[in-house]
């Protein structure tokens, strides 16, 4: 187990560099003069050029990308051309609030998405299925701008009842992670649904309700464990989309997370924040299939792994 | 008449002044919440380029001088000034007994101090333009600083409104000190003191109580980070607003017809333009200036200002903004769209065809509006091929390029000098400032513009000075480098219970003296 997580740790090294050579190419590839665009239009061609010197793109490319993977193997992400703070002082300070908002609307997203898929499969082809089934439809295709602004229009200007926009109260969290939750309810309900049907009608499961074992025994133990993977799949991979930050939520709600970071930072063509945020968000998914992977183990005996 | 009906009188009289007393008087607030779109990127008055940053700065640090409401400057840290008479240098008298919020007493020395980091050849300043003409500053004794000049700057006392040019404790940036490169948490001498900064949320100022001026009435002001325009509409029809700055200017007319909030549309300082290509590699016929002229002609700028912009604008009469010292009216290019054919026609450019670039999201409708204009001047008979749009990187990338590298004949932009005067605004107009020089992306020149401006940006004499700018408007107005357009609103939308929420005509809003309604 331990020399498996060691390769995997190590096999992820190749793809997290992969990763940095992508974004720092791509980066570079964006139009635009990042000197300028800090500086400003009033700025003089002195100052834009003292800027382009600060942030070290007067140099070679080859130079800029040996700099770049240097201070990667030394921790260091460098420092924001845009604010002129440390990347990971930048990022730290958005992390948390992106923390939040991820766990929240996926524990919401679990719990909900979960029990509405067990009860649409036992409860198949009646108007309680076909409501769930409508329900993760219009929670997966649903666009969160107009989902977003609709809730505050209801919430916040008619009822009172919610902070419109903001992170600083309590209450704050409840709209952006409602939002954002819909729509991996949406996926994980459907996911849980088909899952479920499938080990319905596997012969250990008549079994099980033949020697009168209890229903909720039947369904959370039986069968739920064993339509759990591909569940877990979908749970794992909508975790890392989360801790990407939703830039959309994120903007309609004025929640000071990581996505809106690296919109800002793509549009003020702040290499160093854009390469230390991808480079996360890459970390991020990695880890996440790791643990994904190591659960599978966890909760099918069957599988090992050396 | 009676003694005592006099009696009654003076009581009478006594009353209502005394009513008129408190009614008069502001009341105290606790809190002004005040949404706006962008995160500063950094809060040090020498290294800032933004607006709304100056905005939130200007409260805590201040200047020489300061631009008033009205657009007129008044004395604020410097109480009088000097020009020498030859304009090579200027004195300043500063204001006494002014202390910094960290204790530290404001004197010559201190403002020096200032101006050393600035013009510290390792300091990044964007905004420092016009202000590295100057060659050395003496602290004559405590009250008097000198700023002597390498050549006149006729519009020093503007650049010293400019919060770049803002007064730090000394203490707060001593040479050496990391404070030195870049300030996180100003310490000024303003009505106000930063406390509280969450990046991506907020900016809380508190009121300093030691102010030397007249004291605010609210408590706390907050700054809300709300990048998306609706989101703010709806903090402020909420309530959880007091102000905002830049509603969906979609929705202005709605929110003029609500009865619990104030629109407020202040006058600007930034004029939106079309720029012609005239470089020599440029299109041949808008090297034409009646093509150029008759193109001004073809476009609708009441009805699109009206009807896209929803009247957050007022069309151009001028090269520049009427609220800049230098302005004088120079006519309009009253939309006749027969009259450009004949134009066009008779200048030989019928088959006319341009290419058209506008950027999305950086100034009110910009994009809507050019499709606006597009389309009429599509009806005159020229073939557009546009207007296409991308990123404002992308975009300056494409406009902001060396003559002989332009690609495209037309684009729109927009500019605002940052203090009230035509010296920068002009600089549009100045062929020393094409790119890369400059900004001025049109690729004009006219040898009689470029004197005219070199002598009024250096004369002292501000009536001469008026007299200048105002020729070398008259003429820029008949070359019709630009297709003229209109000079941007600031709007603002405040709700019914605050009140004194005022707007600075450069794209400022002024909230220091708001107070509950």
């Amino acid at each position: 187990m331990i020399t498996y997580i060691a390769r995997r740790v190590l096999s992820g090294v190749p793809t997290l560099w992969g990763v940095a050579t992508v974004v720092f190419v791509m980066a570079r590839l964006l139009p635009g003069d990042p000197a300028r665009v800090i500086a400003g239009v009033l700025a003089s061609p002195e100052d834009v050029e003292r800027i382009r010197q600060q942030m070290g793109l007067d140099k070679p490319l080859w130079v800029q990308y040996g700099n770049f993977l240097g201070s990667l193997l030394r921790l260091n992400l460098g420092t924001s051309a845009h604010t002129n703070a440390p990347v990971i002082e930048e990022i730290g300070s958005r992390l948390p609030y992106t923390i939040e908002l991820a766990v929240v609307a996926l524990v919401l997203a679990v719990t909900i998405g979960v029990l509405a898929g067990v009860a649409a499969a036992l409860r198949r082809n009646t108007m309680l299925d076909l409501l769930i089934s409508s329900f993760s439809v219009f929670g997966v295709s649903m666009p969160v701008y107009w989902l977003g602004l609709m809730m505050i229009i209801v919430f916040a200007i008619y009822l009172h009842l919610l902070p419109a926009a903001g992170a600083d109260e309590p209450t704050s969290i409840v709209m952006p992670a409602v939002t954002l939750a819909l729509f991996s309810l949406g996926l994980i309900a459907r996911m849980t649904r088909s899952s479920m049907l499938e080990v319905l009608g596997q012969d250990y499961v008549r079994t099980a309700r033949a020697k009168g074992a209890p229903l909720r025994s039947v369904v959370f133990r039986h069968a739920l464990r064993n339509a759990l993977l591909p569940i877990m799949t979908v749970i794992g991979l909508q975790f890392g989309a989360l801790l990407g930050g939703a830039v959309v939520t994120e903007t309609v709600f004025a929640w000071p997370g990581v996505g809106r970071l690296l919109i800002d930072s793509i549009f003020f063509r702040d290499y160093p924040v854009v390469q230390g945020l991808v480079l996360m968000f890459g970390t991020t998914f990695v880890v996440v299939n790791l643990l994904v992977d190591l659960l599978y183990a966890y909760v099918d005996p069957r599988i090992h792994y050396t | 008449m009676s003694k005592r009906f006099l009696a009654l009188l003076s009581v009478l009289l006594v009353l209502s002044a005394c009513g008129g007393g408190t009614t008069g008087g502001t009341k105290q607030g606790d809190k002004l919440t005040i949404a706006i779109g962008p995160d500063p990127d950094t809060l040090d008055p020498m290294r800032q380029t933004t607006t709304t940053v100056q905005n939130i700065v200007s409260m805590v640090v201040e200047t020489f001088v300061f631009v008033d409401p009205e657009g007129k400057y008044k004395p604020l840290l410097a109480t009088s000034w000097q020009t020498a008479a030859d304009g090579m240098s200027w004195t300043f008298t500063l204001r006494s007994g002014v202390k910094f919020s960290d204790g530290t007493p404001f004197t010559a020395a201190a403002a020096k101090a200032n101006f050393d980091r600035i013009l510290n050849p390792a300091s990044t300043c964007p905004l420092c333009g016009a202000f590295r003409g100057v060659n050395s500053i003496d602290a004559v004794d405590d009250t008097h600083l000198k700023l002597n000049l390498k050549q006149p700057i006729a519009s020093l006392l503007g650049l010293m409104t400019e919060v770049t040019f803002g007064f730090l404790s000394p203490n707060s940036i001593a040479k050496g000190t990391d404070n030195f490169k870049d300030q996180e948490k100003p310490v000024g001498t303003g009505s106000y003191l930063l406390t509280d900064r969450v990046k991506g949320d907020h900016v809380t100022l508190t009121r300093n109580d030691q102010y030397w001026g007249a004291k605010p009435s609210y408590k706390t002001q907050m700054f809300k980070i709300v990048p998306e325009a609706a989101s703010r509409e709806a903090l402020v029809r909420s309530g959880q607003a007091d102000v905002i700055l830049l509603p969906p200017a979609s929705d202005i007319p709605a929110l003029q017809q609500d009865k619990t909030l104030k629109v407020i549309l202040a006058p600007g300082d930034r004029t939106i333009f079309l720029a012609f290509n005239q470089s020599p590699k440029g299109n041949p016929l808008l090297q034409k200036a009646e093509v150029r002229r008759a193109l001004n002609y073809a476009v609708n700028k009441e009805l699109i200002v009206k009807s896209v912009l929803f009247g957050a604008a007022s069309p151009m009469d001028a090269p520049m903004a009427s609220s800049l010292f230098g302005y004088c009216k120079t006519g309009s290019y009253a939309y006749d769209v027969n009259k450009a054919k004949q134009m066009l026609a008779a200048a030989g450019a019928s088959n006319l065809s341009i290419k058209f670039v506008a950027p999305t999201g950086r100034y009110i409708q910009d994009f809507q509006a050019a499709q606006a204009v597009a389309n009429d001047l599509s009806a005159a008979g020229v073939k557009v091929d546009g207007p296409k749009t991308m990123d404002w990187p992308s975009y300056l990338g494409v406009i902001n390029v060396a003559p002989a590298d332009s690609t495209v004949d037309l684009h729109l932009l927009g500019w605002a000098p940052g203090f009230l005067d035509a010296s920068q605004a002009m600089t549009q107009f100045q062929s020393s400032q094409w790119p890369k020089a400059g900004l001025a992306t049109s690729y004009y020149k006219n040898p009689e513009v470029d004197s005219l401006l070199a002598k009024a940006n250096s004369e002292s004499d501000p009536a001469a000075r008026q007299k200048d700018y105002c020729s070398a408007s008259n003429l820029i107005w008949q070359d019709a480098p630009w297709l003229f357009l209109w000079v941007q609103r600031f709007p603002m939308v405040t709700t019914a219970k605050v009140t004194g929420v005022q707007a600075i005509p450069n794209e400022s809003f002024y909230t220091v003296y708001a107070s509950p309604a």
